[in-house]
């Protein structure tokens, strides 16, 4: 939605019709997180540079081009096309950064919860994480602002200090 | 001697890539044989697992266009011999396809059927670990399989028809946890820098389609959050063996690149094919034999009684935001603006003496027209992030959870539309003469369509002709060929502001003073606005500056270009009932100089999902005409 397409850009890509195309930047064995792809053999996955790397993809702009980036070419993919795990809850965390913000400050939402079942926090103990992320909502969002994968780090140290949901995070 | 030369032949005969200590086996042989016997290359699974096609001379060929997919090199186009080379290939460890794993594991699919059919004795084959394969499948942790769908996007050529894919939902998940599954998604390679050569390529197969495995949320990101378009998600009712089957393979699918075509072998029909793997009773991808529209191929699944356990609707933001306007109470509706441009006035006495709730839910709503706003309109963005960053502050200080709120679509889901393929018949008026007319279009729908199933206000015409016979002349012609007809309509209020636009390109018949009923090649372009009403159900009025250029011999020096504006409104009066009136006024200034006032009032009436009756009333310059026709849609 950022910028229409002029009408007689359109005019000619009509035609295209069906959907299904997608803008990627391909490397050269198809595009990244694909299925059984070796594309990424020889990537090193640092854990220092796949939260920037994402957030770049997601914050440079609103076409789907820049969403289907994430995916293509950058790290954080198993070669079988799959988020490594040691990275799910940063990806995630990055990705979703403008969702989760906002569903910390309203004290529920998918995002939240989806992010609470990747830290592995049981589902009965979610409200007291939903009410702990809206208390320290301020805090941990700036926290966040510079790199999300921070945002999940200081999620981590306030529960540590959380009567409920100290258990959580030291059972893992 | 005689015996070293006769070793020196056997191995020139072996399939490429055996070591020589892997010598076939009788083993092989014999399932060869078997397998000749039972005639498993003619086996409808064999054909859909190696994607086979009847083709022109009755043999076979594979839509999949890699190579590497392929065991026999003449495995493309002779699926006894690919079936032969993927028994051999099982017999040894040697690293094949894309992903580089013994066959056993590359093509797991493969090896379970054949398997089953030939009843293997596992052990004579040595059996490879599949541990990639097996930690994709524990990662998967499949449930069930989900058909997603979200709805056209205007703003995007390609993705005017909506798009189509599939979620693998996880065991133990949620509704609040979908978003974290995978999806199997098949798209096309283009490069970011393709300009116009993107249309032809992508039509002709230019463009290698792949199959992907994005999580979900990044999906649900893209369409919901950046493009604005509703989701619909279809669960099916697979066994769990059928759901394995399917991700057997999809995995094999990594191993292979479809050439890409838009009409036809594009998202929909791929994903289809899967479906198939699943159950090979199902006959889905041989139902389309040009095109394959998404939304057609969810209203055949649909059809497949039992097919479709659950369907769940995921609203666009721009859903999200109008319903929760709509949902203000009169006195709550004045803070909207003030929030978002200032979000000081949630400390002002006027709005902390609203109850908890609806703070709360005015809150929500600022944070979410400030997100939309951050994400439509780039040169104010960090502005509105700021501000998005203040409203929340204030929202966290509330401390209860947001209530959940219910948003209705504003179309009904696609299976609830007509077909896309439409038939009619009519008899009309024209000039004081009369005519029967049939006509037929290959796609999609236009403005006076019955409306359920189809994005609001959006038309998308294609391949649409017109016959005619005109009575008292006793002729047949083409009346008219609309090639592409499309146009968006997007009303404009305080929060979305977008621009209306169309393209019309085609030929049709015209009468003149020099010329009675004359062919005209015609292009015609135009960009506006629009507004919306409720006076009676909806209402939608709408204006256009116009580019409109014409050939035929009707026009002196065969040609005429010019421009103008026309405006009008569509409204729909009752859930069957729908109007669209318009009128304008053209100045040609090249070519034969003239001008137009073309007048257009149009009714349509619902008689069934894929039965419609319209009449039109068209006038131009010395032409009027009255049309009655009645539309069936296939």
């Amino acid at each position: 939605m950022a910028k229409k397409p002029g009408v007689l850009v359109s005019a000619f890509f009509l035609v295209m019709g069906m959907s299904g195309i997608a803008l990627g930047n391909p490397p050269n064995d198809g595009p990244g997180c694909g299925l059984g792809k070796l594309a990424w053999a020889e990537t090193k996955v640092s854990k220092n540079n796949i939260a920037p790397q994402v957030m770049m993809a997601t914050t440079n702009g609103t076409f789907g081009s820049q969403t289907f980036g994430i995916s293509s070419g950058t790290s954080g993919c198993t070669n079988d096309g799959q988020v490594w795990a040691s990275e799910k809850v940063n990806v995630f965390a990055a990705i979703s950064f403008d969702n989760l913000a906002q569903e910390m400050a309203q004290g529920q939402g998918e995002h939240l919860t989806s992010l609470a079942t990747l830290m592995g926090i049981p589902a009965d103990q979610h409200p007291a994480f939903f009410a702990m992320t809206q208390e320290k909502y301020t805090t941990l969002v700036q926290a966040g602002e510079p790199s999300p994968k921070a945002v999940v780090q200081a999620i981590h140290d306030a529960m540590v200090d959380h009567p409920v949901l100290a258990q959580a995070t030291t059972s893992k | 001697m005689l015996n070293i030369l006769l070793i020196f032949l056997a191995l020139l005969f072996l399939p490429v890539g055996l070591k020589a200590q892997e010598l076939p086996s009788p083993y092989l042989e014999e399932l060869i044989q078997q397998a000749s016997t039972g005639k498993l290359h003619q086996d409808r699974y064999w054909h859909l697992l190696l994607h086979y096609r009847k083709d022109f001379l009755r043999g076979y060929t594979s839509e999949v266009d890699d190579p590497g997919f392929f065991l026999s090199p003449n495995g493309k186009t002779d699926p006894e011999a690919e079936l032969q080379a993927t028994l051999t290939y099982f017999f040894s460890d040697t690293l094949v396809g894309r992903s580089k794993q013994p066959a056993q594991c590359a093509f797991v699919a493969r090896y379970h059927w054949l398997k089953e059919k030939l009843h293997f004795h596992e052990s004579k084959l040595f059996p490879q670990p599949c541990e990639r394969f097996d930690n994709w499948l524990k990662e998967l942790n499949p449930a069930s399989i989900t058909f997603i769908f979200p709805s056209a996007y205007m703003d995007n050529p390609a993705s005017m028809f909506g798009h189509s894919f599939l979620r693998v939902d996880r065991e133990g998940q949620t509704a609040e946890t979908r978003i974290l599954a995978y999806t199997i998604n098949y798209a096309a390679e283009v490069p970011p820098d393709a300009g116009i050569e993107f249309a032809y390529k992508g039509i002709f197969g230019w463009y290698k389609g792949f199959f992907t495995t994005i999580p979900y949320y990044m999906k649900v990101k893209e369409y919901r959050d950046i493009e604005n378009r509703d989701i619909w998600e279809y669960r099916l009712n697979f066994s769990q063996e059928q759901n394995h089957q399917l991700l057997m393979h999809a995995w094999e699918l990594g191993n292979a690149y479809f050439d890409y075509y838009f009409f036809k072998e594009n998202c929909a029909y791929h994903i289809l094919s899967l479906l198939e793997v699943a159950d090979p009773d199902l006959h889905l991808t041989d139902q389309f034999h040009f095109s394959t529209i998404p939304a057609d191929t969810i209203r055949l699944l649909i059809r497949h009684k039992g097919l479709v356990k659950e369907v769940s609707y995921r609203p666009a933001r721009s859903t999200l935001l109008k319903r929760k306007r709509g949902a203000l109470e009169k006195q709550e509706i004045s803070f909207l603006p003030r929030l978002v441009n200032d979000p000081h006035q949630a400390e002002q006495s006027e709005f902390l003496q609203l109850p908890q709730k609806r703070q709360t839910f005015l809150l929500d709503l600022a944070s979410d027209v400030l997100r939309y706003k951050g994400a439509t309109d780039q040169d104010m963005a960090e502005d509105y992030k700021a501000n998005n960053r203040s409203i929340l502050v204030k929202r966290s200080q509330i401390k209860i959870p947001s209530a959940p709120f219910h948003v209705e679509p504003f179309s009904l889901s696609p299976e609830h539309g007509h077909e896309s393929l439409r038939v009619g018949e009519g008899v009309g008026w024209r000039n004081q003469e009369i005519f029967e007319e049939i006509s037929v279009r290959a796609a999609y729908h236009d403005l006076l369509d019955p409306d359920p199933g189809y994005t609001q206000d959006a038309q998308i015409v294609l391949a649409d002709l017109r016959l005619r016979h005109y009575h008292r002349r006793n002729q047949f012609r083409v009346e008219r060929f609309t090639f592409a007809n499309v146009l968006s309509l997007a009303p404009i209020d305080s929060l979305f502001i977008s621009p209306s636009w169309k393209i019309n390109l085609g030929m049709n018949t015209v009468k003149t003073s020099s010329c009675d009923l004359c062919s005209n090649g015609h292009a015609n372009a135009g960009a506006g606005g629009a507004v919306e009403t409720q006076v009676f159900q909806r209402e939608v009025f709408f204006l256009f500056g116009e580019l409109d250029a014409n050939v035929s011999d009707a026009y002196d020096e065969h040609h005429r270009v010019g421009g103008g504006v026309s405006g009008g409104v569509m409204a729909t009066i009752t859930n069957n009932w729908k109007w669209l009136v318009s009128a304008g006024y053209m100045g040609y200034f090249l070519g034969d100089r003239s001008d137009d006032i073309p007048i257009s009032v149009g009714q349509r009436w619902t008689l069934a999902k894929n039965l419609a009756f319209r009449t039109t009333f068209t006038h131009h310059d010395r032409d009027h005409e009255v049309l009655a026709v009645l539309h069936g849609y296939f």
